[in-house]
């Protein structure tokens, strides 16, 4: 394992993102290892909560959008796949995210940093997310022409929150985030790690098989909210968003990304966006 | 189908409300409408008179001017703000009878049917306005009231004036019209339908996830210009998928039921009873016309949350 890490200590599993050059960018390799590292520490008898981390100094900024070894990750347009192979890509994506909302044990985000886009997403679908106070949290997908896809985010922080964030793709700090029901707790960089040991120890004291049956009680009610048929809806709207014509005066992520390289491609994606989110 | 009463009812399943609109030979009467530059539109409200209360007129004129405004392909934003002194203060009450806009008189008496269609038609013009393909932001001053605040709250965005007012009324003194619009506790986490019912400011809709951003009213044009601008750079196409999957994600959540509900609601007070002390809208007009109603709603209203 490099990409992800599991640990354990004291009725605690650790999964850490660990592609700290990287911003811990999500690319298929670590999703393959998140994949490899879940059932794990789901059926470890010795972990009662699970805490998901990155390191370095960011949580995770979200998809890796160099289009090198990211299939799984983002779909490059100008593929020409069936729209079953989409439907299944999609599908894996989404039931990702949805193993780790419905994984059998309590699950804790410790966000530091940057937590972006499918980064974001992650710390959404753990039960709890406690934050430092000046970590960064958007989801700016929208600005490269791909389709915001985590539905958790109307049931969070309402229409009118969504819409700006997915919106405006500008981001804010745990503080806002706290604010708005984004996540539970922010608190000063240097407590967030005890803070967050503090809160899975008091967790690792409950009954392990009372544990299941509450988050599964508490997820039953999301379900019956629709977030089941969440899930599949966005699936489909992704494929949708796939067949989107750019029009040529607007910023075509990918075209620049090739032509210029990456960090231009995402100067260039967030310029027009700078001066106002900045003013927030 | 007949009703003997001057609506022209058509199907149960309305047409999109502003589809089908022929916005070529139209001739804006109540709304203004300008582009700013080739992204941008502004529509204004224009009936300061009378505060921007929606007319049946009002509503065409609307629906026509974002249908212009959809088939414009340069044009990626939507401002709709009001004329004079507010947004919006509702359905006008003070509109003859055969109009659909003003809560039904029940010297019209529509038979059930009838009046199913014409709930239907009313209701589901908002959900019309959310899945608009562009981006339009709601530029709040003054009263936006009723109506003007569901239709408010249909759009993607609303820049409001802190000093704004937010609230509905309705039309018995108890009731205060269908408080529970269903929005309402869609809307943000923080809110919830019994909350909504007093009036807020624009300052604590903007606390409460209702606004987006409340800012002193001289800075209110600038301000919602600026969201037009940032906006109207995002892909178009991006755009119109995005408000596709938050639209049908709110039909999961259960905005199709609500919104029935509402209806259903309003179709209930159609039958309602006044009791002989409640302040009853059809009576007072009749016997003291529409202001003097006002007064007498104002006398026994809730009093407004100062903040």
């Amino acid at each position: 394992m490099s990409t992800v890490i599991y640990e354990k200590k004291d009725g605690i599993g650790y999964i850490t993102l660990n592609r700290p050059e990287e911003l811990n960018a999500m690319n298929d390799e670590m999703l393959a290892e998140l994949d490899a590292v879940l059932p794990q520490a789901e059926m470890d008898l010795d972990v009662k909560v699970v805490v998901f981390r990155g390191a370095g100094k960011d949580f995770c900024v979200g998809q890796d959008l160099t289009g090198v070894n990211t299939y799984e990750v983002l779909s490059e347009p100008g593929e020409h796949l069936t729209i079953k192979k989409r439907m299944e890509a999609e599908r894996r994506r989404n039931r990702r995210w949805e193993y780790i909302f419905n994984l059998a044990k309590p699950t804790i985000a410790q966000v530091h940093g940057y937590c972006l886009g499918t980064g974001c997403y992650l710390a959404m679908v753990c039960d709890i997310t406690i934050a430092a106070e000046d970590a960064q949290f958007g989801d700016p997908l929208l600005r490269m022409g791909l389709l915001p896809h985590m539905p958790l985010w109307l049931y969070l922080v309402g229409i009118k929150k969504t819409r700006e964030l997915l919106y405006t793709g500008c981001y804010i700090d745990g503080i806002e985030a706290e604010k708005i029901g984004l996540i539970n707790r922010a608190v000063p960089g240097d407590e967030l790690e005890d803070e967050v040991n503090n809160l899975a120890s008091g967790i690792a004291l409950m009954h392990c098989d009372a544990l299941a049956p509450v988050k599964d009680a508490i997820n039953s009610v999301m379900e019956a909210r629709g977030l089941g048929a969440a899930w599949r809806f966005t699936n489909n709207m992704q494929l949708v968003m796939q067949q989107r014509t750019m029009l040529p005066d607007e910023f075509n992520f990918f075209k620049a990304r090739d032509k210029k390289g990456l960090k231009a491609a995402i100067d260039e994606r967030d310029a027009p966006f700078k001066k106002f989110c900045e003013e927030r | 189908m007949p009703t003997g009463f001057g609506w022209n009812f058509k199907t149960q399943y309305q047409l999109c409300f502003w589809e089908h609109r022929d916005y070529r030979e139209w001739e804006f009467q109540t709304v203004l409408y300008e582009k700013i530059n080739d992204r941008i539109v502004r529509v204004t409200l224009n009936r300061p008179d009378k505060r921007n209360a929606f007319n049946d007129r009002m509503f065409e004129d609307l629906a026509t001017a974002m249908h212009k405004a959809n088939d414009d392909p340069d044009v990626k934003v939507v401002i709709v703000r009001g004329a004079g002194a507010h947004f919006g203060a509702g359905h006008d009450l003070s509109s003859p009878e055969g109009e659909e806009s003003p809560p039904v008189h029940p010297n019209v008496n529509p038979t059930l049917q009838d009046y199913y269609g014409f709930e239907r038609r009313r209701c589901y013009k908002y959900d019309d306005v959310m899945d608009f393909p562009k981006i339009i932001i709601a530029q709040v001053h003054g009263k936006c009231i009723g109506a003007s605040q569901i239709f408010a709250a249909s759009c993607d965005i609303i820049v409001t004036a802190e000093d704004a007012q937010f609230g509905i009324r309705g039309f018995g003194s108890q009731l205060h019209g269908l408080t529970e619009f269903p929005i309402w506790p869609l809307w943000s986490n923080k809110a919830y339908a019994g909350r909504a019912v007093t009036e807020m400011s624009g300052r604590e809709a903007a606390e409460l996830g209702f606004a987006n951003v409340a800012v002193p009213l001289e800075k209110l044009d600038q301000e919602t210009l600026m969201w037009a601008e940032v906006l109207s750079k995002l892909p178009s196409e991006a755009v119109a998928v995005t408000k596709e999957w938050i639209s049908g994600m709110l039909d999961i959540m259960g905005m199709g039921a609500v919104q029935r509900e509402h209806y259903h609601a309003h179709l209930s007070l159609q039958y309602v009873h006044f009791r002989p002390e409640e302040v009853n809208l059809y009576k007072e007009k009749k016997d003291k016309g529409l202001k003097g109603f006002l007064e007498d709603r104002a006398k026994t209203a809730t009093p407004t949350t100062k903040k």
